[in-house]
């Protein structure tokens, strides 16, 4: 083979690649939006399927919630009481509560929750959307004259973005609560200066970029690990369809994280 | 990883009321929070307007607090600029917190070398009326910052200063050289010739001190002879006594006769006033004789016309 024709192989193998990558994303895309069709058309709430979604949000949440909220918490209470130690020793006590819920409530329990939703919940349902698949369940399901889609996909993705948001709220709660504790001690004699401390933090423009990067990253680790696995072929390596959702995932994640920050701090 | 069976699915007792209580528990959650947020940023707290007018508004964000006393009682909503180009930071205070505000307050705005910036007020009469809503104020501003390049260029100027005063060829080291010079000659010479410059002057100044002091002996007998002469018993003082005696006595004759030309003088104003009655009646009786010649002149005339050697006096034509 001549240079020149492997060069050019190398090319269109390379603009092959990129192109069955940005077809993955724009199949990432078109399945977020025909799920958030789906979830606001009220013929999905059937019977059957709002079983079917009952119980993956409670299957999916509550065994996860009371272990993330213990581990949470302690990583917490670490935190603020090194946050409160070291601000103090330098004579900066003051700040030491707005960085306490800037780092934590702001920035490290969102992400946390989602990685979190991810590994227990969303990539087992993506192995499982896979399986159902293999298995030829859709097709099953089709002859029947449902849709796979709503039956089996929706109350995944509906799940998972409810058990990011479900986890980000408890905690979030309740590491304000744990540093109130921390600095006030159990006394309410420190509600008010600390309630303007909270205020004084969230702004309207930081509590709206809070506010939507939970719901995106809770929709980025519903979504992606499911629609990365339901358009390829189930038959052609299955391993590397999941892998292939999990890269996708932490990359959007990345993506999000920077987009927020930039937002808020430049 | 959770292990579902894929179908048909376990059954989960009262799943849809399980499901829809994690969904009314994560409303509440994202509801208070809104509501907590809300309440945190004043939004539901009755307020009025401070406005304070900077020059830099450097370091001051919408958010933060307006401190009394160390405790927080505004917020800045708004930092602007006005027709001037100054600063204006726009702080909503809580009616509740209003009356710590007074006519006479001072604002300060002040920042700080590590930390953020802070505006503080202060009020000194707590009688004085409280501060209207929408009061606008000029916030004095007191940097930590920039008062430290004007501080190392005074040190810098000072050090300057020190060391051209303790220069080996400055004026001090010169001014201290003569002061030593003229100690060395006040000890040697004394005083006296270190003012005049030479001996011979130096002893005229002696002769001249001794001389006054002569005088001022013959002065001071001079002094007791004069003494002797004013104040003695024959002295001017005592001829002086008698004459001032003397001098009352004749001036109490001199009253008395001056009472008598009182008189006189009362009298001789009657008769001048009878004189001048007596001018009246004169004027009068003139006026009368004056009247009768006038009709005796007029009688004369009719006298001389009706007589035959009357002279015609009638014009005729010819």
């Amino acid at each position: 083979m001549s240079p020149s024709l492997s060069r050019e192989g190398t090319l269109s193998e390379l603009g092959r690649a990129l192109l069955r990558w940005l077809a993955g994303w724009w199949r990432i895309l078109f399945l977020g939006a025909l799920t958030l069709v789906l979830a606001l058309s009220p013929s999905t709430y059937y019977r059957a399927n709002r079983q079917a979604l009952a119980r993956n949000i409670y299957l999916d949440t509550a065994p996860n919630l009371l272990w993330f909220t213990v581990l949470s918490a302690l990583i917490s209470l670490v935190l603020i009481h090194i946050v409160v130690v070291t601000a103090v020793s330098y004579g900066l006590a003051q700040y030491a509560l707005e960085m306490v819920v800037r780092v934590l409530v702001l920035e490290l329990i969102p992400l946390t929750a989602a990685v979190f939703a991810a590994v227990r919940v969303t990539l087992p349902n993506g192995t499982e959307i896979a399986e159902l698949r293999a298995r030829g369940e859709f097709d099953s399901l089709q002859q029947r004259g449902l849709d796979p889609l709503q039956h089996e996909v929706l109350p995944r993705i509906v799940s998972g973005v409810f058990c990011v948001l479900m986890l980000a709220s408890v905690a979030s709660v309740l590491t304000l609560v744990l540093a109130y504790l921390q600095v006030y001690g159990f006394t309410p004699e420190g509600l008010a200066r600390y309630t303007r401390d909270v205020g004084r933090v969230f702004n309207p423009p930081l509590a709206l970029i809070f506010a939507l990067k939970t719901f995106f990253l809770a929709l980025a680790v519903a979504l992606i690990p499911v629609a990365s696995v339901l358009y390829d072929l189930p038959r052609r390596a299955r391993t590397s369809a999941e892998l292939q959702g999990l890269v996708r995932m932490f990359l959007a994640i990345l993506l999000i994280e920077a987009v927020s920050l930039a937002s808020n701090y430049y | 990883m959770n292990e579902k069976p894929s179908a048909p699915p376990s059954p989960v007792a009262h799943v849809e009321v399980k499901a829809a209580l994690l969904l009314l528990l994560l409303l509440l959650l994202l509801c208070g929070s809104i509501l907590y947020v809300m309440y945190a940023r004043g939004v539901f707290e009755s307020t009025q307007e401070l406005v304070l007018l900077a020059d830099d508004s450097e370091g001051v964000r919408p958010g933060m607090d307006l401190t009394f006393s160390g405790f927080p009682i505004g917020r800045v909503r708004r930092i602007e600029l006005d027709a001037d180009g100054a600063a204006r930071i726009i702080v909503d205070i809580p009616r509740k917190d209003a009356h710590w505000l007074r006519e006479s307050s001072v604002f300060t705005l002040t920042r700080g070398l590590v930390g953020t910036t802070s505006i503080k007020a202060f009020t000194g009469i707590p009688s004085d009326p409280p501060l209207p809503d929408g009061a606008v104020r000029k916030v004095l501003v007191g940097d930590a910052t920039a008062e430290i390049p004007r501080l190392v260029a005074a040190a810098r100027e000072l050090v300057q200063n020190l060391n051209a005063i303790s220069a080996p060829d400055s004026p001090l080291n010169a001014s201290l050289a003569n002061a030593q010079a003229v100690s060395g000659k006040l000890k040697e010479r004394g005083a006296l010739e270190f003012l005049f410059g030479n001996e011979a002057a130096a002893k005229r100044i002696v002769a001249t001190v001794e001389r006054t002091q002569a005088l001022i002996a013959r002065l001071d007998a001079l002094t007791t002879k004069a003494d002797a002469q004013v104040f003695g018993t024959d002295g001017v003082m005592n001829e002086m006594r008698a004459t001032v005696v003397e001098l009352k006595a004749t001036l109490g004759d001199a009253r008395a006769t001056l009472k008598r030309v009182d008189g006189l003088l009362q009298e001789v104003q009657a008769v001048a006033s009878n004189a001048r009655g007596a001018t009246t009646d004169l004027d009068a009786l003139r006026a009368e004789v004056e009247a009768n010649l006038r009709k005796i002149e007029h009688l004369v005339d009719e006298v001389n016309r009706k007589w035959p050697f009357a002279r015609d006096t009638e014009l005729k034509l010819p």
